[in-house]
């Protein structure tokens, strides 16, 4: 096997299943329909009549503490605390460390409930720019990225992607570049996507989830370094991939695109198709797309292929924050999975092309 | 990422979507003679507020520079990156089939994604609620979709990446692609970035003090503030070795660059995070601060920004402090396809021998103390070797990207 891009040091997670890996493997392992006791019923505080999987509040405010929370959005709220996490279990950042330390966020829009609140104050105000200053900063798609950075004092690489539900690979494949080519040591990397009425309705309105898929929310972050400094890494990435199939091609063309870059990520860990032991698509949100990806695992790992595993069942449909909740679904399975080893694939594709995967390599001894 | 030899990467294209006009070509000779692109905001209902120009793209026609996609099915931002990078293509000679045949993607930058649309989808909510909301223009609203647009127009099967690191993103995204040229894991990227005019940004400035009264004015004693502006910029990267090999015309050689992060501020610039990154990007690049002919300023005209990025460069470059401009003067302040424009105009400057100038200065800022050569009024004949382009955003993102002359 050749040489990882990136080992996984520490893992910071947020969905509806709670905070960490341990209740994320434990809804995982449950029945489909689990259902935490939501914040907020379906057609409640102006949602659409759609199953909602909000994080529970108190769980960011453990980890952040009420104080100064009102400022930031959900979206920075949600990823500084999964930040937190992945902080925690390095033990804090060296200040002679943190020039070599950044942070790299995956996400869809940014804040979609600031987003559009702002621009809503613009049309309704006496003046259109009679909007809350303070606001602004959090209107801007790096601002979850800039706020960690400031909280931690991490002035190392700092970046934000966007892709939907491609994001967080293209996070991790951003962060695997600057680590490669020398520009940081320790990458927090990951997604972030927050669950607001506004984004509800855009789903409920396109009608694009399938039945039985509720809207979710959430962030992961992972510590990535090129090599662990002595630490027991939590996994190893051995690829990241990243691809363009044209949707207006055909959803057959986008099968054979992500296909592809299943392959080229096994091909450069020198794996067969046989050795991956378990699969977390991430396009089982919307429906349609599922069964593309579904075409694109059986046509690059034969059949019956490995488990699949699937994570929106418990944690809903997360976009922008989807790759990297699929990772860190990954990470929480491998937690309690009893058989020793393994190799597991993220898959990942948007309906506006891009398709991609990661292909990890469980840690010797967790 | 493979461990093989870097190889040296080249700019052999260049497009450009500008209020200066399309093509690399006009918006130098725009440059170059000093003109303003700023005029009357016409892209949103500008009524109410109190400054009222902006750098727009006037008349643009999308179907006559798309050839493959459908511009009704793509916002406006995407709609420029990918008639910019439709136009780096054709100028670097590269067509369809060599790209679909090669190991090529894309990476552009952006500020607020396809802000057009989402206002639009603010706009449809208020007026008859969310139930309201049209489900293809929520199709359309992800920033993603602006890289994502540039492969479909060229046939790319590479990766699509779109970086949001606001106003400095064009430098992040032409620094990825350089790293994946110059490793070897692409043999084209098309890098650039694009925004598009909206209400809720010039708002947001607006709001916070920081828009001109007229046109901007960088590095002026009276200077107060941006004028915000839109456009999509493209710089089409290859290795030198094979743009030298196929007889491509070559602008530039890109020779490093560098980030850092401020985590200081979300909104006020800081020089010692800004110097640091002036030193990463020179390491990157293999060169000393004496080596630097010229800087392109990320150079908003705000007085907060100009002073600080004046601080910074003293920190790094001393009693000497090569000439440093500010295409925002005429540009306007293209958000996050600002240094992507800085990275073009840097490259025209090497290939045809000019120092772009900081058009709008009246009364250089004494307060920016000694030596300071803006390039006042128009441009100047030179013949730079080594150039910098600055690029700064909100949230403390701070990248530099350099630029050096390849002999003919």
């Amino acid at each position: 096997m050749s040489a990882a891009i990136a080992d996984i040091v520490a893992c910071g997670v947020l969905s509806a299943a709670g905070s960490g890996l341990p209740p994320l493997a434990a809804a995982l392992a449950g029945p489909p329909d689990r259902e935490e006791a939501p914040d907020r019923e379906a057609g409640d505080g102006g949602y659409p009549p759609l199953r909602v999987r909000p994080v529970a509040d108190a769980r960011i405010a453990e980890r952040l503490g009420r104080k100064g929370l009102a400022r930031l959005t959900r979206t920075d709220q949600l990823g500084m605390a999964a930040t937190a996490q992945a902080i925690e279990q390095l033990g804090g950042v060296p200040a002679d460390a943190a020039d070599r330390t950044g942070v790299v966020l995956g996400t869809s829009v940014g804040s979609t409930g600031r987003i559009a609140e702002f621009t809503r104050d613009t049309f309704v105000r006496e003046r259109p720019y009679m909007v809350n200053p303070s606001h602004f900063p959090g209107t801007l798609m790096n601002s979850c990225a800039g706020q960690t950075a400031i909280r931690y004092g991490l002035t190392g690489v700092n970046s934000t992607l966007s892709g939907g539900a491609t994001a967080g690979l293209a996070a991790v494949r951003f962060a695997c570049n600057a680590l490669a080519n020398g520009h940081a040591d320790l990458l927090l990397t990951g997604g972030v996507e927050e669950l607001s009425a506004e984004s509800a309705w855009a789903w409920h309105r396109t009608g694009l989830l399938g039945r039985d898929v509720a809207v979710g929310e959430g962030g992961a972050v992972f510590a990535l370094a090129r090599g662990t400094g002595g630490r027991a890494p939590l996994a190893r990435l051995l690829a990241c991939e990243l691809g363009f199939a044209d949707p207006a091609q055909g959803p057959a063309a986008v099968a054979r695109g992500l296909a592809g870059q299943v392959e080229r990520a096994l091909a450069r860990a020198g794996l067969t198709p046989a050795e991956v032991t378990v699969a977390v698509p991430g396009a089982g949100g919307p429906a349609g797309w599922g069964a593309v990806e579904e075409r694109a695992l059986r046509s690059a790992l034969g059949l019956p292929g490995p488990r699949r595993l699937r994570p929106h069942r418990v944690i809903g449909e997360t976009h922008g924050a989807s790759a990297a909740l699929g990772l860190a679904a990954l990470l929480a399975h491998w937690s309690t999975a009893e058989e020793p080893g393994g190799t597991g694939l993220v898959t990942a594709l948007s309906p506006d092309g891009q398709v991609g995967c990661l292909l990890v390599g469980r840690a010797e001894q967790q | 990422m493979p461990e093989s030899p870097p190889r040296r990467v080249a700019v052999t294209g260049l497009g450009a979507v500008s209020s200066l006009g399309l093509g690399a070509g006009a918006v130098a000779e725009s440059v170059r003679l000093g003109r303003s692109g700023i005029g009357p905001i016409e892209q949103f209902d500008a009524e109410g507020f109190e400054h009222t120009l902006a750098g727009e793209v006037r008349g643009f026609q999308p179907e006559d520079h798309l050839w493959r996609i459908d511009p009704a099915r793509w916002g406006r931002s995407a709609q420029f990156a990918a008639a910019a990078a439709r136009m780096a293509a054709a100028d670097a000679g590269v067509s369809d089939a060599t790209l679909a045949g090669s190991r090529a993607g894309s990476s552009f930058g952006t500020t607020n994604g396809e802000s057009q649309v989402l206002e639009r989808l603010a706009f449809a909510s208020l007026s008859g609620g969310p139930q309201e909301l049209p489900p293809a223009l929520v199709g359309q609203a992800d920033a993603g979709r602006i890289s994502a647009a540039v492969n479909a127009e060229l046939g790319l099967t590479g990766e699509a990446q779109t970086v949001a690191t606001a106003c400095a993103a064009s430098n992040y995204a032409i620094g990825y692609g350089y790293d994946l040229v110059r490793s070897g894991a692409a043999d084209f990227m098309v890098c650039g970035g694009a925004d598009a005019s909206n209400r809720a940004t010039h708002a947001g400035f607006h709001r916070l003090g920081a828009i001109a009264r007229d046109v901007p004015r960088p590095f002026d004693a009276e200077r107060d503030g941006i004028v915000t502006a839109e456009g999509g910029v493209a710089l089409l990267l290859e290795p030198l070795d094979a743009a030298l090999a196929r007889g491509a015309r070559v602008y530039a050689e890109v020779l490093g660059y560098g980030m850092t992060c401020d985590a200081k501020h979300m909104t006020n610039p800081d020089a010692a995070s800004i110097a640091a990154c002036i030193r990463a990007a020179h390491r990157g690049a293999g060169i000393k601060p004496e080596d630097v002919d010229y800087v392109c300023a990320h150079g908003t005209g705000t007085p907060a920004n100009d002073r600080t990025e004046v601080a910074a460069m003293r920190e790094v470059f001393g009693e000497r402090l090569p000439p440093v401009s500010s295409i925002k003067s005429m540009l306007g302040h293209t958000m996050g396809a600002a240094a992507g424009f800085g990275a073009l105009v840097c490259c025209m400057a090497l290939r045809t021998g000019f120092l772009p100038p900081s058009a709008t200065v009246r009364e250089v800022d004494p307060e920016l103390g000694e030596g300071l050569d803006c390039v006042p009024g128009t441009g100047r004949a030179a013949r730079p070797r080594v150039v910098q382009n600055h690029g700064f955003a909100f949230g403390g993102n701070n990248a530099i990207t350099v630029f050096g002359e390849v002999a003919a």
